[in-house]
């Protein structure tokens, strides 16, 4: 009976004693196998992240050469942190987040992002007790006074930061919502909330939404779309300068073209596309961003 | 001559603790105003005794009567209804110390109210002047509305003797009530305990420590010695051979 | 007829002054809570509600969750108690320096009173500060460290126990250090000798305590990728997923009920029944009587050479690098030099502060989070109350105060259903954090003070009952015997036995208990409720650390307040 208990406690401790952190020797082992850290923001199913980042991983190792790892974050801000700290090499970041990490990182590049993020929507939903009737024009979202609205996290961009830009644009304050403005911290707890009725009125992101009505997960009779934003650009992956000091100065590129390799004919490689929702990864650059800066700014996100 | 109705009777009690045996086969009979003193060396079993009588515990054999009724049959109503007839005093006066004093001495008729009436009370005192004159027969008016705990030791047992006034039961059961008193505190409780139970014609069942206060203050004196009764005689037929029978160590073997 | 030899006292003593004080503040806040307006409840939400409470009967028990569950108990575990060990360690060295003994020892011919005033003072930054905000801030000295799971606990839970050692400091009789101090012995050895040997149980059951709180603290770090349960709780959550959730909360209501009654068992066996004893004691010392009392108090008795004990210690001294080596944290950051760096960055960005808003409207919005912390405290503390009675196993099973005589079969199941169900209802309320309770909360009530409130109170709830219910374990019974034997019907005896004599301290331990829940506030900002706290998660998401600053000066002052407040109010109790 005792070695059972042992033996199970040991194999369960081993894999993680292997893989806890150990950073302190990584000053004196050779900088070619120091691995290269990924992360994500925690903007969706975390456990599909997991299974995401594993397969990117393996896909990036084995085109880089270089070990590639996954740490998983589960806050916007601590993601942000992180890839100051130098924690994090290369973060799959919101349109918001992203910005604020480059100005927190002097020379990190946005290098690419999903075909779609050029073109990316956040949803406005409403309960249908509400009353409140699909809009079709920017200025109707001045119907929404009086109601209660919940975002997402506080640093998403597309649950918070454009919804907000938008409402804006319509004169819409966050004042002239019923009690405070929410924040739910995740698209799908937006929804749940929305459709108990607790808050009349939650934005999102359409991709999850989407997602989400396809599952059938959300009861379309208590729960509808009442706006889609205009387009944004949102999602992409953005690389601390450190990794050239450490793989060379060449290295954001060849990780660059080894996203856009990515090629939807190759069953593997279609499953990460997939896995993100994307035809393919298409290059970007900063000033892709340089709306959201000025929006994020306005806002106060960014100082 | 016929003697009245026995006010408590124990028949065939034996009380058995986890691991002690604290009384032995007691049978005994306790009449109206009689004035009876338990006496013995410590741990020979009287507060066991006591408690007995006044219903906290239910013996282990035997039957315990109180006021005709016995104590551990019928309802738990029932068994109040008799326990109301029946006043006690500790030796560390067991009072709720963070209480004022008046509802201490009111507690004495928590048998009587309603608990609306009590709940009432605890935050505007009812029945004052009863509480007055019960703390003014006890020689402490003063402290009425003093906190409890801020009172010494022998005011403590004078608030406890009040509650028992208001209580206002047939029975006294003192147990060592000035054991924790000093030599005259203790004379003058004793004094206040026989006034009261003379004048009101109440029947005192006592445990003792000092035999000479036994003699005193008590008609009857019942010598317990390892849970059984050694003599229970008239305190004038108390002689130092029974004394020092009662307090000689259990011969070894 | 006598008259009465003293009037009635007035109605206006100390105590009843802050009894309205109380009334109008706890009004106050449910008018600020809005919870005289109609409609607060969402009748809409019950269906989710339902999917929520129907997971919890079907809880995810495939193998590969339950091993992951099990590692996730592990490293909660063991967070809890590497943090539990800095924290003991600070507040130590803190305890020493901001006790008035310490000083008047080492000092003796001095005024002392500002120097252990000011350190207690300055003690109060840190506690001021959640336990969250702290891992965040440290998150940008040591990165995605397990580091910053364990600094987060301490350094607020070590103030914690640097303030309340101090005082069970103070409150240990002097005489025999002051024979040592006069005699030559230089004030450490002295200390060495006298005070902590003769604090000791109390300091060493006070860490049981804390110990239990590092899990629960555990279990919320784990939202900033501390790992453990509470970063599986959040990710089953984010994703709604129920099923999850469950087997994971299965899994906290193991781990603290394992730990509480494990801590319970050895500060029994110690002799030491009390989790906190709250300063209640120099009163029950100085109580006039004399006398020893024989039963209810046993006196405490050093333990004799308990087998068990020394077994448990070893055990538990083991425990110590098994958890350090789990957790795997880096702690050569700590010293490095890129650490004082980063810190160096840090204060550049937050300093100097950006008093640019009006204060004016901060106090507005402090004023908010004060009443969310008053009505969050005000529920749990009567809840606790209410439920700390059928919890204490003194009461209601069979050969308690209110038991029958010769309770019947029927009376002992129920009995042990009552006092069972209610231990495992406190257990759930304490075990799941507040979180969570928030987002149950959110789902039947519109959004704003009271739902934010409600479930700072279910979690607090959880352990004041707990803390309160040992305390009526631990009541002296005698008084309450004597009550019975006049023939008092038991709700009397309840009314003018039990409630008189728990009271006091419950009320010191909600006192205590309420700064907690002003830190608290700032982990359920989900529900829309305003303050302070939802105005720093917001500061915090944007970086602006120049007004983070000021905002946690807010809460700096107002837990100064709350200090100070409760403080006057357990003088006015004693
Ligand atoms: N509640 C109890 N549980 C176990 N043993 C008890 C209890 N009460 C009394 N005893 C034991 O019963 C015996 C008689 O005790 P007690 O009646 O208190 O004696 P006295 O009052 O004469 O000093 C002692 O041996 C004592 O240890
Ligand atoms: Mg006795």
């Amino acid at each position: 009976m005792k070695r059972v208990v042992l033996s199970t406690l040991l194999s369960l401790l081993l894999p993680l004693a292997a893989c806890t952190p150990d950073s302190s020797s990584s000053s004196n082992e050779d900088a070619a196998t120091q691995p290269l850290v990924t992360s994500a923001i925690p903007d969706q199913d975390p456990e599909k992240l997991q299974r995401l980042y594993s397969k990117l991983a393996d896909y990036l190792e084995t085109e880089l050469g270089v070990p590639v790892e996954y740490k998983p974050v589960t806050d916007y801000a601590a993601a942000v942190t992180a890839f100051r700290v130098g924690d994090l090499d290369m973060v799959w970041f919101g349109g918001l987040t992203g910005v604020q990490a480059r100005l927190q990182v002097p020379g990190a590049e946005a290098i690419a992002q999903r075909d779609i993020d050029a073109d990316f929507h956040s949803v406005f939903i409403a309960n249908t007790n509400s009353g409140l009737t699909p809009i079709d024009d920017i200025a109707q979202l001045a119907t929404l006074k009086g109601r209660s609205l919940t975002f997402g996290s506080e640093s998403s961009t597309s649950g918070r930061l454009m919804p907000q830009y938008f409402l804006e644009q319509a004169d819409v304050n966050l004042d002239d919502f019923k009690g405070e403005v929410g924040f739910s911290q995740s698209h799908d707890a937006t929804i749940q909330l929305v459709e108990a009725g607790t808050y009349e009125v939650g934005a999102l992101n359409e991709q999850v939404w989407n997602s989400r009505v396809q599952e059938g997960a959300v009861d379309l009779d208590q729960v509808q779309v009442i706006w889609r934003t205009p387009a944004y650009y949102d999602y992409h992956w953005v690389v601390n300068p450190d990794v050239k000091e450490r793989y060379g100065e060449e290295f954001v590129g060849r990780v660059q073209a080894a996203l856009m390799a990515l090629d939807p004919s190759v069953p593997e490689e279609k499953e990460i596309l997939d896995l993100f929702g994307a035809n393919q990864f298409i290059e970007t650059e900063n000033s892709n961003y340089s709306q959201i800066e000025d929006i994020g700014r306005a806002i106060g996100k960014i100082q | 001559m016929t003697l009245p109705a026995p006010l408590f009777e124990l028949r065939q009690v034996t009380q058995q603790f986890d691991r002690s045996l604290a009384l032995r086969n007691i049978t005994l009979q306790i009449f109206p105003g009689e004035r009876v003193a338990l006496v013995g060396s410590s741990g020979t079993g009287k507060s066991t005794l006591i408690q007995l009588l006044n219903g906290t515990l239910l013996p282990s054999q035997g039957e315990v009567w109180a006021l005709g009724h016995s104590l551990s049959q019928g309802s738990s109503r029932q068994r109040r209804q008799v326990q109301r007839q029946i006043g006690t005093i500790y030796q560390q006066f067991h009072l709720v110390d963070t209480l004022p004093v008046i509802h201490n001495v009111n507690a004495g008729r928590l048998g009587q109210w309603s608990f609306f009436k009590a709940a009432v009370s605890l935050l505007y005192p009812l029945e004052v002047e009863a509480a007055a004159k019960a703390l003014h027969r006890v020689g402490i008016p003063e402290k009425l509305y003093a906190r409890t705990d801020q009172l010494s030791g022998g005011q403590q047992q004078r608030v406890a003797i009040a509650r028992v006034l208001r209580q206002d039961p047939v029975a006294i059961l003192a147990d060592e009530p000035v054991s924790s008193l000093d030599p005259e505190l203790s004379r003058e409780v004793m004094a206040l305990l026989r006034e009261l139970v003379q004048e009101m014609g109440k029947t005192l069942v006592i445990s003792l420590h000092s035999i000479e206060l036994a003699q005193q203050y008590c008609d009857r004196i019942i010598g317990l010695r390892d849970g059984t009764i050694l003599f229970d005689i008239p305190s004038f037929a108390l002689s130092a051979e029974r004394i020092r029978d009662l307090y000689r160590l259990r011969e070894p073997g | 007829m006598t008259r009465p030899a003293v009037d009635r006292p007035s109605w206006l003593t100390p105590r009843s002054r802050w009894g309205l004080i109380v009334l109008a503040a706890i009004a106050f806040s449910l008018w600020q809570a809005r919870v005289f307006e109609p409609n607060r409840f969402n009748v809409g939400g019950i269906p989710q509600l339902l999917r929520f409470v129907q997971a919890s009967v079907q809880p995810d028990l495939s193998l590969d969750f339950l091993q992951l569950t099990l590692d996730a108990a592990i490293v909660t575990f063991a967070y809890a108690v590497c943090g539990t060990f800095f924290s003991i360690v600070f507040g130590c060295v803190g305890g020493i320096l901001a006790s008035e003994v310490w000083w008047v020892s080492v000092l003796p011919r001095h005024a002392t009173r500002p120097i252990w005033l000011g350190i207690r003072a300055t003690l109060a930054v840190p506690r001021a500060i959640h336990e969250l905000i702290w891992g965040l801030f440290f998150v940008n000295l040591f990165g995605l460290d397990p580091l910053v799971a364990i600094v987060a606990i301490a350094v607020p839970y070590g103030a914690i126990v640097a303030k309340v050692f101090s005082e069970i400091l103070d409150e240990t009789p002097r005489q025999p250090l002051i024979a040592l101090l006069n005699s030559g012995v230089a004030p450490f050895t002295a200390f060495l000798y006298t005070l902590l040997p003769q604090a000791f149980l109390d300091l060493l059951s006070y860490t049981f305590y804390r110990f239990e709180c590092s899990v629960r603290s555990a279990a919320v770090l784990g939202i900033i990728g501390a790992g453990g349960l509470g970063y599986q709780i959040l990710l089953s959550l984010q994703s709604l997923r129920y099923e999850q959730l469950w087997t994971l909360f299965y899994a906290l209501f193991l781990l603290n009920g394992a730990i509480d009654f494990f801590s319970a068992w050895l500060r029994r066996r110690l002799g030491s029944p009390s989790r906190l004893d709250l300063n209640l004691r120099k009163q029950a010392r100085s109580r006039g009587s004399g006398g020893s009392l024989p039963d209810a108090h046993p006196a405490r008795q050093p333990p004799e050479r308990d087998r068990w004990l020394v077994a448990v210690g070893l055990g538990g001294l083991l425990l110590l690098p098994f958890s350090f080596w789990y957790v795997g944290a880096d702690f050569s950051k700590l010293w490095s030099a890129r650490t004082l760096e980063l810190l160096g960055d840090v204060a550049q960005t937050a300093f100097p502060p950006n008093l640019d808003q009006s204060q004016w409207q901060l106090g507005m919005v402090a004023v908010q989070t004060v009443a969310m912390s008053i009505l969050a405290i005000a529920i749990a503390g009567c809840g606790g109350i209410l439920l700390s009675f059928p919890a204490a196993h003194t009461f209601f099973l069979p050969g308690g105060l209110f038991t029958p005589a010769q309770p019947s079969w029927r009376d002992r199941v129920l009995a042990w259903t009552g006092v069972l169900g209610t231990r495992a209802a406190l257990l759930i309320a304490r075990a799941v954090p507040a979180p969570i309770w928030a987002l149950v909360a959110l789902f039947v009530l519109f959004p704003g003070i009271l739902p934010g409130a409600i479930a700072l109170a279910l979690h607090n709830m959880g352990i004041l009952g707990r803390l309160m219910a040992e305390s009526n374990e631990n009541l002296d019974p005698r008084p309450l015997v004597a009550l019975k034997a006049q023939g008092t019907p038991a709700a009397l005896v309840f009314l003018y036995g039990v409630l008189p004599m728990t009271l006091t301290r419950s009320i010191a331990y909600i006192l205590y208990r309420w700064e907690v829940c002003l830190r608290e506030t700032v982990i359920v900002g989900l529900v829309g409720a305003g303050g302070l706290g939802r105005l720093l998660t917001e500061q915090l998401s944007s970086f602006d650390y120049r007004r983070v600053v000021v905002t946690l000066g807010w809460f700096v002052i107002l837990t100064f307040g709350v200090d100070w407040v409760s403080g006057a109010m357990r003088r006015s109790l004693r």
